[in-house]
């Protein structure tokens, strides 16, 4: 399956709308959806190699940034110009705390062997330092259950709601598809596959507590390199991976978006704290590239094409972005209502 | 598929630039009635003139874009189509009226899908315009729809076998007015909920213009040769939200059919 093509194009949102009334029917996909590339870890071997653009998880260390001026270009408003494309350079929402150890309990081997732990990226986790979340015991008991229930869907909440093209929320969106962000007066506009988040640089206020949402309340201002949001209003009914992690929709996230000197990369470093599901806050860093026409193609990084201009300047295409990739149970071996297991 | 075809070689016998060229006509005339801009707008730095910010139509276009007296499910409005009717052909029409007939179970807006272009702009909910030199991007509050308008001067995909939902939009300025290109559509959007349709070979020509601060002429004319008999024009207004504090919030409202299945854990 070619992103690009499910992006644009909401041809099997037949199949959705019908699956919304008979949510069983979210099993019944093609095998072919397996071969979609969020679900294709590279080898052990390619995880080493260098960030050329090939696989989804390539690299499994990255450098720290630190918080400092701002010494790069930027725009009229004065904020530095981060506008482009980007993408996470370790690995999907496979697994969040071993993000290269592929789907616990995966039927299938997908032809891998994994070497000792510290041959993969870090956990997402940077904070605790065990690179766990603090979990609560009920908390980690449901974790698991979901976990669990991921290659066993027997229970509709079992299927993760991006898999209905529910958008992926806080933190999976910048571990999903690569993404855009676009720049303006008062705004930082992020564009992912499923779903957009509008920042809002001018204003201190938050929604009313009871509004609840996907990719919640966004409040955001310049640090010199960092960009510092405030999320709250987040409904959590997004999980953080394959693996099941979710927060509540207590859940107070204080985003730091680190921006190198290059402009070339920038590390996500957020605090999650949820007093309802966990013992402590926590950390999460995800770093991120950016991505250019000057990379080789790469439609799940980087899902865009030239821009018919001819004789002048290449400009990356972005096409619109309407989820239908994921309205299967992909990925997953479901019972289905008459007892019969299939795989799809 | 057909209608497809039908539009490449219509496409390829040049015939389109003479009537692109009719239709700016058309469209000019249909503004001939409208307010011209009084007292200033905001401009972007480079001159142009500036439509961020958050717009919805108080009009009920949506829910008949032909003049109608009240429904027990639509309000009553004097429509938007420049002549009154759309002009369908015969067979469109019986269409159009299975549809009208049909329409509070088949209006793809109860599935929460993209609503696509033009009824996007007058659906009554909020979207958010962000401007830039290069492009105009419309965040819309229904439904996880976000549609780019390209002002960069490049071109439709040569490629233009997409079927977007939302159609391909290349833009160019004609003074104060951002005249849009629309194509590339599929044919799965309705234009009402009274069961107004169009197929894949849909053009679109969009014409937005400040005529305030506060207030979008928005003109559009449509042509599909496999269901209208003739180019026909729609013209609404799209007014500001200035009350203090106003923001769109996310409606993914397709989630709303699951959303019983992922109650929020708890202890």
């Amino acid at each position: 399956m070619i992103l690009k093509n499910s992006m644009r194009m909401k041809s099997s949102a037949v199949t959705f709308g019908a699956l919304l009334l008979a949510p069983w029917f979210v099993f019944a996909q093609s095998p072919q959806q397996q071969a979609a590339p969020s679900s294709g870890p590279a080898p052990a071997a390619a995880a080493r190699k260098p960030a050329t653009g090939g696989g989804i998880q390539y690299e499994t260390s990255f450098a720290a940034i630190a918080s400092g001026k701002w010494t790069g270009k930027r725009l009229a408003d004065g904020q530095p110009d981060v506008s482009g494309d980007w993408s996470n350079t370790i690995a999907n929402h496979n697994n969040f705390t071993d993000p290269q150890g592929g789907i616990p309990g995966d039927p299938q081997t997908r032809n891998r062997t994994l070497g000792p732990r510290e041959s993969r990226a870090p956990s997402r986790v940077s904070d605790p330092v065990d690179g766990q979340l603090p979990y609560q015991d009920w908390a980690r008991a449901k974790q698991q259950e979901f976990a669990a229930g991921f290659f066993n869907a027997v229970k509709p909440e079992y299927i993760e709601p991006l898999a209905r093209c529910a958008p992926a929320g806080i933190p999976k969106s910048l571990y999903w598809h690569g993404y855009e962000i676009r720049q303006y007066p008062g705004y930082v506009l992020f564009l992912f596959g499923s779903g957009w988040r509008i920042i809002r640089l001018a204003d201190t206020s938050h929604l009313p507590e009871h509004i609840k949402l996907w990719n919640g309340d966004s409040l955001g201002h310049w640090e010199g390199n960092t960009l510092v949001v405030d999320v709250s209003n987040l409904n959590s009914k997004a999980r953080f991976g394959r693996t099941g992690d979710f927060a509540s929709e207590n859940v107070h996230v204080e985003e730091r978006y680190i921006f190198s000197a290059d402009n070339k990369r920038y590390n996500y470093v957020a605090t999650f704290t949820d007093p309802t599901v966990y013992t402590r806050p926590f950390t999460v860093t995800i770093p991120a590239r950016r991505w250019t026409l000057d990379d080789p193609k790469n439609e799940w990084h980087f899902p865009v094409e030239a821009a018919n201009n001819p004789g002048k300047e290449r400009i990356a295409d972005h096409f619109e972005r309407i989820c239908v990739e994921n309205n299967g149970g992909f990925g997953q071996t479901v019972a289905q209502p008459s007892g019969e297991t299939k795989p799809n | 598929m057909k209608s497809r075809q039908k539009l490449v070689r219509w496409l390829g016998s040049g015939v389109v630039a003479a009537l692109a060229a009719s239709l700016l006509i058309t469209s000019a005339s249909g503004a001939g009635r409208t307010a011209s801009t009084t007292g200033r707008i905001p401009r972007l730095s480079n001159g142009k003139p500036d439509f961020s910010g958050i717009w919805q139509t108080t009009s009920a276009a949506d829910y008949d874009l032909e003049p109608h007296s009240a429904r027990k499910d639509a309000p009553p409005g004097q429509g938007i189509v420049a002549g009154g009717q759309i002009p369908y052909t015969p067979a469109a029409l019986e269409k159009k009226q299975k549809n009208f007939a049909a329409r509070n179970t088949a209006d793809p807006r109860l599935k929460c899908w993209t609503l696509g272009t033009p009824r996007g702009i007058y659906y009554p909910e909020p979207f958010q315009i962000f401007q830039r030199a290069q492009d105009l991007t419309l965040v819309f509050e229904f439904g996880d729809t976000v549609r780019t308008i390209h002002a960069d001067g490049t071109l439709h995909p040569v490629d233009t076998d997409h079927e977007f939902w939302l159609g391909d939009s290349r833009a160019h300025w004609e003074g104060d007015t951002l005249v849009v290109d629309v194509r590339d559509f599929n044919d799965q959007t309705w234009l009402s909920r009274a069961g107004d349709f169009h197929d894949e070979a849909l053009h679109v020509v969009e014409r937005w213009r400040l005529i305030d601060a506060n207030t979008i002429d928005y003109q559009a004319t449509l042509e599909d040769p496999a269901v209208y008999s003739r180019p026909w024009n729609i013209e609404v207004y799209l007014y500001r939200h200035r009350e203090p504090g106003f923001r769109l919030i996310e409606n993914y409202c397709y989630t709303l059919d699951y959303d019983q299945f992922y109650p929020v854990p708890r202890s």
